[in-house]
């Protein structure tokens, strides 16, 4: 039986915390599900040193497969911006449907296919912070000129309304922080985030809206795609998909774990959620922009579409379970 | 294996004297093609356009600017030699200047380059013209223009904070105190070598006629603008107004209009000091991108794998671990770069030190100090290069080589003196600090 | 002979206007963060797009930097066998040296980096950031523009190596560097 070795590039560096897990999870499983026939060899970002190239070198055929963010591609394929997460969009949980029981894969396929890429699901982080700021914001009139490192689509959102997205190296960005070149920061969560560090020099850590559900990407090379013979396809197929969902776990579990040691060892931090005008404000402006990548593309408008309803109607069985299982457990102290 | 001998053809070929940017360039090529073929460089653009966007590295062009502009305009010339007249007859005097300038901009850059080659722009000139010993002279201007590396802001702690998963703010905070006892030995050598031997760095001529009061107030004085430029470039940073790689460009502004006060401005001179800038970044970046196809082949050719499996081969016990893992280290600079190391070697070695109950912080600030050794150790440290590329030609090679050895041991001391007694410098050896 | 000489300057001449290109850039490179700097801190006020400009500006300096500096014998070289030698002897590695490293080298980055920026053309790539700029294919094509002037200048070296050879130019010129500048 022939043996296959693909060579996959991830945008992460070496042992990278539960990003870097979740590729070498998904090695391990579908080098033992396929007795060895199937071998996937993990470069990380300093051997390609090419971290936003993922997309390239996948298309390209220079590397099999890569790991890596569908957003980071929006400056190539307006479209894959919507594969990661919106900015007020659906949970982890309501957008795994959208993927697999949606016309989520459908749709991700369609802009991918172009490119000779196929992609899937790869792993989510869960709900992202919104940033941790050196003042509190208490209303839109704060926002106004304030600098922060915030890149992408969630970016805009936050220009509309009158902050000043900045461009910091992230080897600055500590310091840029810290001396208040910048007034605020988002990164990702509290595990990751404590890393660098920003719980030292920053008291207000602000919950999310940006990035509910932020969804990596498994990519895969058309041609590599078509040489595996069915059962391999399949192992590969299922290897990603359970690698994704034991990210989302992870996320949970280590997001959980540094946020009790940041209340610990710095008490000092104060969470807060934005007030109700700078996140209608914000809400508008995101609305705003939506539609206007719509009405720019037809491939555009039907997935915006598609994750407006799909979301409508998760949510509304979303209140009923999982958020009124919260509030009855919120009443109970 | 592969890299192991590309390393032994690439050193025989440097020393035939072709540009050592393409010699790294031309050798990776040929063991490129053999090995892979011809389609492993189609992942050149990728690395080339990561140094592109690789934005703190901006600050290598600007601080050179500033440098030459200070150069050019004799203000470089004049801060060293006041500052070499305060010590009045006490021999090495330039020498000690330079060290305490030296540390100045290591506090306010962290890319390798920039500091070394700025340095070696704004001394090396005037150490020559005083009679200062040119293997003293090289090897003062390496050690402090390589003291950016250790002194916050630095690349290497950012990088280890990042491998390691500590705070960068931490590693920082502990990097200043083993920063200032570095530039307290530099400073220390000088004095005593000087005392050995005064004719390796001359004392400062008097200055005609002037009283000894007189001397340090014109000396005083003198030294304030450029002095004062040193500092908002600092000052810029501590404040927020700019990142560490901007205040490099109110670096270079800063000298233009120091220029423009001591009537030394011209459009000429702009240009002038433009062209030297270039000339000298081309051939840092030039190293930079021949550097990273000799990279890439060796880590393509499995040449990562090995370095792994070397790693996973250090003894299991504490001390045993630590000394040769350092050693480990130490040689491994002598042929391959910092950033290959930390994202290798270390998080190889992480979790072993993890597991032995290593103080994290310790380790990490240990290996920055190791990795800070690198940039000067013979024959492939940057450094060396880097100064070779701004010295006259009457300075050698062989001068600059044997001119750091004293430094190098200097900074293995302080290795060492950080391995046994890390309390002196704020840390503790086993986790939990 | 003749065409030689001919080539040699032709040559000489396109290296330095990629070092004029690149002195050009720099200095509007040193304006450019200055003005970053002072409209953040005094007017509060950020513009991504100026921000990229930065990264854009200091890509065109080295990377049109360093074929002016081969001509203009920039390039650190190890002097261990190399300086105190004659003409003849310098000339030989050159040659070599261009034929067998410099020119091969800067013609395989050159070929794929004319495919990296074909890409981004045909993508219509552009910065993914807020206000960021768009046309990103215009600074990756200095990727294969500064491979290709890598072997002209490589090519000079040939040329120029072989009019040492002839005894009509040495490399005590203005080809060589006394210190700086
Ligand atoms: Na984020
Ligand atoms: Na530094």
């Amino acid at each position: 039986q022939e043996r296959f070795t693909l060579r996959l590039a991830e945008t992460w560096g070496p042992n990278f915390p539960i990003f870097g897990d979740t590729t070498k999870n998904m090695a391990r499983m579908a080098e033992e599900m396929s007795d060895g026939r199937l071998r996937i060899r993990i470069d990380s970002s300093n051997k390609h040193k090419a971290p936003f190239g993922v997309f390239d070198m996948v298309k390209a055929g220079q590397y099999d497969l890569g790991h890596s963010a569908s957003y980071y591609w929006k400056g190539k394929v307006p479209n894959t911006l919507f594969f990661t997460s919106m900015p007020f969009g659906m949970t982890a949980l309501e957008q795994y449907a959208w993927f697999y029981y949606g016309d989520g894969m459908e749709l991700m396929q369609e802009v991918y296919e172009p490119h000779n890429m196929l992609s899937f699901p790869g792993g989510n982080t869960g709900i992202q912070m919104g940033g941790w700021f050196r003042d509190e914001i208490n209303s839109l009139e704060d926002l106004q000129g304030l600098k922060m490192r915030i890149p992408g689509f969630a970016g805009e959102v936050f220009a509309e309304v009158g902050v000043n997205p900045t461009n910091i190296a992230p080897g600055e960005l500590y310091t840029a922080l810290e001396r208040g070149t910048i007034d605020a920061t988002e990164w990702v969560g509290p595990a990751l985030d404590l890393r660098l560090g920003f719980q030292q020099i920053a008291d207000y850590y602000y919950t999310g809206w940006h990035e509910p559900a932020t969804e990596l990407q498994f990519l895969v090379n058309q041609d590599t795609w078509e040489k595996l013979p069915d059962d391999l396809r399949e192992i590969l197929r299922i290897a990603m998909r359970t690698a994704a969902y034991d990210m989302l776990v992870q996320s949970m579990h280590e997001n959980a774990r540094a946020w009790a040691s940041i209340k610990q060892e710095h008490p000092n931090i104060e969470v807060r959620t934005f007030p109700d005008d700078v996140i209608q404000a914000m809400f508008d402006a995101n609305r705003k922009l939506l539609a206007e990548a719509a009405e720019r593309d037809d491939l555009a408008q039907r997935i915006v579409e598609s994750q407006e309803a799909y979301l409508d109607n998760a949510r509304a069985y979303t209140e009923i379970s999982d958020r009124a299982y919260l509030n009855t457990m919120a009443e109970l102290e | 294996m592969i890299g192991i001998i590309m390393f032994g053809v690439c050193l025989a070929m440097l020393l035939w004297g072709f540009p050592v940017a393409f010699t790294f360039g031309g050798v990776a090529l040929v063991f490129g093609l053999i090995a892979e073929g011809p389609e492993l460089f189609a992942f050149m653009p990728f690395r080339i356009m990561s140094v592109m966007q690789n934005t703190v590295m901006m600050a290598i062009p600007l601080f050179i600017f500033m440098g030459v502009v200070l150069q050019r305009t004799r203000l470089a010339e004049q801060l060293l030699t006041s500052m070499g007249r305060l010590f009045g007859g006490l021999p090495g005097g330039l020498a000690i200047s330079t060290i305490l300038v030296g540390a100045l901009l290591a506090a306010s850059t962290g890319v390798v380059g920039a500091s070394v080659v700025a340095m070696g722009l704004i001394s090396l000139p005037v150490m020559l013209a005083h009679n200062y010993d040119k293997r003293l002279s090289c090897g003062t201007i390496c050690a402090s223009g390589t003291l950016g590396q250790i002194v916050p802001p630095s690349i290497i702690l950012i990088i280890l904070g990042d491998v390691l998963g500590l705070p960068v703010g931490d590693l920082f905070k502990a990097a200043v105190i083993p920063g200032l006892v570095l530039v307290g030995l530099y400073i220390a050598y000088i004095l005593v070598l000087t005392r050995l031997k005064p004719q390796t760095a001359p004392a400062m001529p008097d200055d005609s006629g002037l009283s000894r009061k007189q001397e340090i107030v014109s000396a005083l004085i003198a030294i304030i603008p450029p002095l004062a430029l040193i500092v908002i470039v600092l000052g810029s940073i501590f404040t927020g107004i700019a990142t560490p790689t901007e205040s490099s460009a109110l670096g270079g502004v800063g000298a233009l209009v120091l220029a423009i006060a001591y009537r030394q401005f011209s459009f000429r001179m702009i240009w002038e000091s433009a062209r030297d800038t270039v000339k000298v970044t081309a051939m840092v970046f030039a190293i930079l991108i021949g550097a990273t196809a000799f990279s890439m082949v060796f880590s393509y050719t499995g040449g990562d794998y090995l370095l792994e499996e070397w790693m996973l081969a250090l003894p299991g016990e504490k001390w045993g671990f630590l000394i040769l893992s350092m050693l480990v280290i130490l040689v491994l600079g002598f042929f391959i770069d910092f950033v290959e190391i930390s994202f290798i070697v270390v998080p190889i070695l992480a979790p072993i030190a993890e597991l032995l109950g290593i103080n994290m912080l310790w380790f990490a600030i240990l290996i920055a100090m190791n990795l800070q050794t690198s940039f000067l150790t013979p024959p492939f440290g940057f450094s060396l290069f880097y100064l070779k590329g701004v010295s006259p030609p009457n300075v050698k090679t062989t001068d600059i080589y044997k001119g750091v050895i004293p430094f190098i041991g200097l900074q293995a001391l302080v290795l060492i003196l950080i391995f046994i007694f890390p309390e002196w410098f704020g840390m503790s050896a086993t986790s939990g600090y | 002979m003749r065409w030689i000489v001919k080539l040699d300057n032709g040559l000489a001449r396109l290296s330095n206007i990629c070092g004029w290109i690149a002195c050009v850039a720099l200095i509007l490179m040193l304006f450019n963060v200055f003005y970053d700097v002072i409209t953040r801190y005094v007017f509060n006020d950020v513009s991504i797009g100026m921000q990229e400009m930065e990264w854009h500006l200091y890509s065109v300096v080295f990377l049109l930097g360093i074929p002016y500096a081969l001509r203009t014998d920039g390039h650190v070289r190890v002097d261990v066998f190399y300086q105190g030698r004659s003409d003849r002897f310098k000339a030989i590695i050159n040659l070599a040296g261009a034929l067998a490293f410099v020119i091969p080298f800067a013609a395989l980055i050159a070929t794929y980096g004319y495919s990296f920026t074909v890409e981004s053309y045909n993508l219509g790539e552009s910065s993914g950031d807020p206000g960021g700029l768009p046309y990103r294919w215009i600074i990756k094509s200095v990727i294969p523009l500064s491979a290709f002037f890598i072997a002209t200048s490589g090519l000079g070296m040939v040329t120029y190596a072989l009019r040492v050879l002839a005894g009509e130019q040495s490399y005590h010129d203005e080809n060589s560097k006394e210190g700086l500048a």
